[in-house]
């Protein structure tokens, strides 16, 4: 293969940029409705722990937010230099669901995150209350949306083909097409658990610093409680969205699972490499039968096989190893949340072993790895085509050359590196300095400021 | 479902509709863009206020480009995918620069003391790079994407024009935004931008007839050019009476620092229509029109529903937004 191919050079930039994306969207969607968590119990308590909580975590909500909207502005132009004929083909569909999103949600959440940011001597306690409420809708929203086109893409309905061009038939099978509800309760679940993890790792590394006060104590032990109830949630809906994929893509399926041959009787493979040109696996270790009761919930149940769906299913390795990266980490979120919530409510946060604070610091990032290996597993699963069935993906990118794309692409790879390491560590240089953090400028007094809560003071010794 | 309006309008509406968000994101982040280039003239306090005086509402100004592209993309799939593979490279180092300039944002205000220098470089630099190219790429589409290299010269020339039109709303915004020293110093950049937009916008509004006689007959006939005589005669009053303005702008109280940039956003909508009406109805020129271009009239109108519900309601919280934070800009904090 030609080193400076452009289709596989438009794949790799689109899943880059793609996937910095996402690392963001995972954030915002999740933290937004913990930080009104946070506001609502200051609202009620006006204890200052949990206003010290929400003053810090907003910080890192708006850092994140601004990493999301600039990288997202990206992806909406890829669609036009990359990939022009994906809209020439499926536009009528794509276009209102994205259209949806920027008008339903993106305004939402930019012009009421000025507010929830900068906006709280501003506005009555009331408004500024709201506004948080809008931004965490408007970010679960845009998900919405443009989980409903990814959805629509892995299985499509409601449309038909009139001179090559797909248009709607019916707007409430697109929107409820049979993926969207399992994958989106998945994605919403999987920011959450991010962003539990997130809190609870940097709030043990506080912890383990300083104490931290406080706030640093609330925050851990409402991210441990809260990892603890999703997480067997989480696994739930996971194993839910894994039986609608076998309906409608049984061949993503059997690219997880590394099965070759339709039989019953099918193995769980726990470790092989497999080999796409030898049609095989090497150094397979398997439970007999695990596949068909996991899939089929008897031993004799007929799996799908890959060898079924020769030249037309997607690559077997990087399915198979995302599939068991992602849920290893659930396992071990499983583990790590209940040991910690058991810790937690028997001897309270400040008996925490020092150890298990390290764990919880390791797996501050695990949120994130586990929802990329998962995103790679659905977007790789879906090769070779673009839009199931419809579009394949080497017929819709655009005609921009091998040494072009290979420039952009390294431009892009340069600042996407610069910039996650940046943000990795103002995340910490924020929880360092936790509610004492930057902007302690001089305020100006303002003119006819309205009532606002008196500046909360954290009464607790911290 | 069938269309609720005649067929025919539909491209016509989201073309307007399309005109309407690009010149609100070049009016509204036009101002974000120049005072970001702005801000490598001031230093410490005052380039932390010029920056507070744009920290609420970047976010909501750069989502009318999101807006205006997005309607190209999904209104006008074909010429959206024309448009931007032509425009590759300059629109790739356009979001790289908006995506250093928004992130600055954020990093400029939390990293250490001692980084705080090279997020402002990058915040000058994003801004400076998405004016260029924005400019090059408006070059480029009026010109149809000749790659001449009396077409590069013009595509330069257009960089550097929006560059000046960006600093000039900018300095107008400062101007209502900002009091004192360094209001009186954005007086000053608000005059010598002034003249450079203008002269900018005379070489565009002379070139694009020239090039194109389609261009040049829709210009430069009876009856149309009685009716089409006031876009240039009102751009060059109004520019002349800003400039006699800007001599004594800051009256007492300082009650008359929103004429600049009211007047500068009326310049840059007639620049504007005077583009729009160049162009009408081609979508690229002389080669694809946007009956040509438009996406099937079913996907129009029920994107049309929900933007004829959303967007007076945009408007309206955009608005809200100006007035939460109207008045002087102070140090931005997250009280």
């Amino acid at each position: 293969m030609d080193a400076l191919d452009p289709l596989i050079l438009a794949r790799i930039q689109f899943a880059a940029n793609i996937s910095f994306h996402i690392l963001f969207p995972t954030i915002t969607i999740a933290l937004g409705w913990a930080l009104l968590g946070f506001k609502l119990a200051y609202n009620r308590t006006k204890d200052g722990a949990w206003m010290d909580a929400y003053r810090l975590w907003v910080k890192v909500f708006a850092l994140s937010f601004a990493m999301g909207v600039v990288s997202g502005i990206t992806m909406s132009f890829q669609f036009g230099t990359n990939w022009p004929g994906y809209m020439e083909k499926v536009g009528n569909i794509a276009g209102p669901l994205l259209a949806y999103e920027v008008l339903t949600a993106f305004f939402l959440e930019a012009v009421f995150l000025g507010i929830m940011l900068f906006g709280f001597s501003r506005v009555p306690n009331w408004v500024h209350t709201l506004a948080t409420f809008l931004v965490a809708a408007g970010t679960t929203l845009s998900a919405f949306w443009i989980i409903v086109l990814n959805s629509w893409m892995q299985t499509p309905v409601g449309y038909e083909i009139r001179d090559g061009v797909v248009h709607a038939t019916d707007w409430w099978a697109i929107i409820f097409n049979p993926s969207m509800p399992y994958r989106l309760t998945h994605m919403l679940l999987a920011s959450a658990l991010t962003v539990a993890f997130l809190i609870a790792g940097m709030s043990a590394w506080r912890w383990l610093k300083d104490g931290g006060g406080e706030g640093v104590r609330r925050t851990l032990k409402a991210a441990l409680y809260a990892a603890a109830l999703l997480i067997p949630v989480q696994i739930f809906v996971g194993d839910m969205h894994g039986l609608n994929t076998l309906e409608h893509q049984p061949q993503k399926v059997a690219a997880m699972e590394a099965n070759w041959e339709t039989q019953p009787h099918t193995p769980l493979i726990l470790f092989a490499i497999p080999n796409e040109k030898a049609r095989t696996n090497h150094l397979e270790v398997a439970i007999p039968s695990g596949a068909s009761l996991i899939l089929k919930h008897e031993a004799a149940g007929v799996v799908p096989g890959l060898n079924d769906y020769r030249g037309d299913h997607p690559p077997v390795a990087p399915l198979f190893w995302g599939f068991r990266i992602m849920v290893g980490l659930g396992m071990l979120m499983l583990a790590v949340s209940w040991l910690g919530a058991w810790l937690v409510w028997r001897r309270g946060v400040d008996a925490l072993p020092r150890w298990y604070a390290r764990a919880l610091v390791a797996m501050t990032f695990a949120g994130w790895v586990a929802t990329l290996a998962g995103w790679y597993v659905t977007e790789i699963g879906r090769q070779p085509w673009l839009v199931t069935g419809v579009l394949r993906t080497a017929d819709a990118v655009g005609p921009v050359g091998g040494a072009m794309v290979a420039s952009s692409l390294t431009l892009y790879l340069t600042v996407y590196a610069v910039l996650l390491t940046a943000y990795v560590a103002v995340l910490y240089r924020l929880a360092r300095l936790g509610k004492a953090a930057p902007e302690g400028k001089p305020m100006f007094p303002l003119p006819g400021v309205a009532e606002g809560p008196a500046e909360p003071q954290s009464e607790a010794p911290a | 479902m069938t269309p609720f309006v005649d067929p025919w309008w539909l491209p016509v509406i989201f073309a307007g509709l399309m005109g309407l968000s690009i010149l609100l994101y070049v009016i509204l982040d036009g101002y974000d863009l120049g005072v970001g280039m702005l801000t490598r003239l001031e230093k410490d306090a005052n380039r932390d206020l010029m920056v507070a005086s744009i920290g609420p509402f970047w976010d909501a100004n750069e989502t009318w480009l999101v807006l205006g592209i997005g309607l190209l993309l999904v209104a006008f799939p074909v010429a959206h995918g024309l448009i931007l593979t032509q425009l590759y490279l300059p629109v790739v180092l356009m979001l790289i620069a908006l995506i250093l300039r928004g992130v600055s944002f954020e990093f400029r205000a939390k990293a250490p003391p001692e980084h705080k220098q090279r997020w402002d470089n990058a915040f000058f630099g994003g801004s400076l790079l998405t004016a260029l190219c924005q400019g090059y790429m408006l070059g480029a589409y009026v010109l149809g994407f000749d790659q001449s290299f009396a077409a590069v010269l013009f595509c330069l020339l257009a960089a550097l024009g929006l560059v000046a039109g960006y600093i000039f709303v900018g300095a107008c915004w400062l101007i209502y935004k900002v009091e004192g020293d360094l209001q009186k110093r954005a007086v000053r950049w608000a005059e010598i931008s002034l003249w450079a937009t203008a002269l900018a916008m005379a070489i565009i509004s002379i070139a694009t007839p020239l090039l194109s006689e389609r261009i040049f007959d829709r210009w430069f006939r009876l009856p149309e050019i009685i009716a089409l005589l006031p876009i240039p005669i009102a751009s060059a009053t109004l520019f002349v009476g800003l400039a006699i303005f800007l001599r004594r702008p800051l009256r007492e109280k300082d009650e008359l620092s929103w004429v600049p940039l009211a007047v500068a956003g009326i310049l840059f909508a007639l620049g504007f229509v005077g583009i729009a009406y160049s162009f009408y109805p081609y979508l690229i020129a002389d080669r694809l029109d946007i009956w040509q271009a438009a996406a099937s009239p079913e996907a129009l109108s029920i994107i049309l529903i929900g933007a004829l519900f959303v967007l007076p309601v945009i408007l309206g919280y955009s608005v809200l937004a100006h007035w939460i934070f109207r008045g002087k800009a102070t140090h931005l904090s997250y009280e």
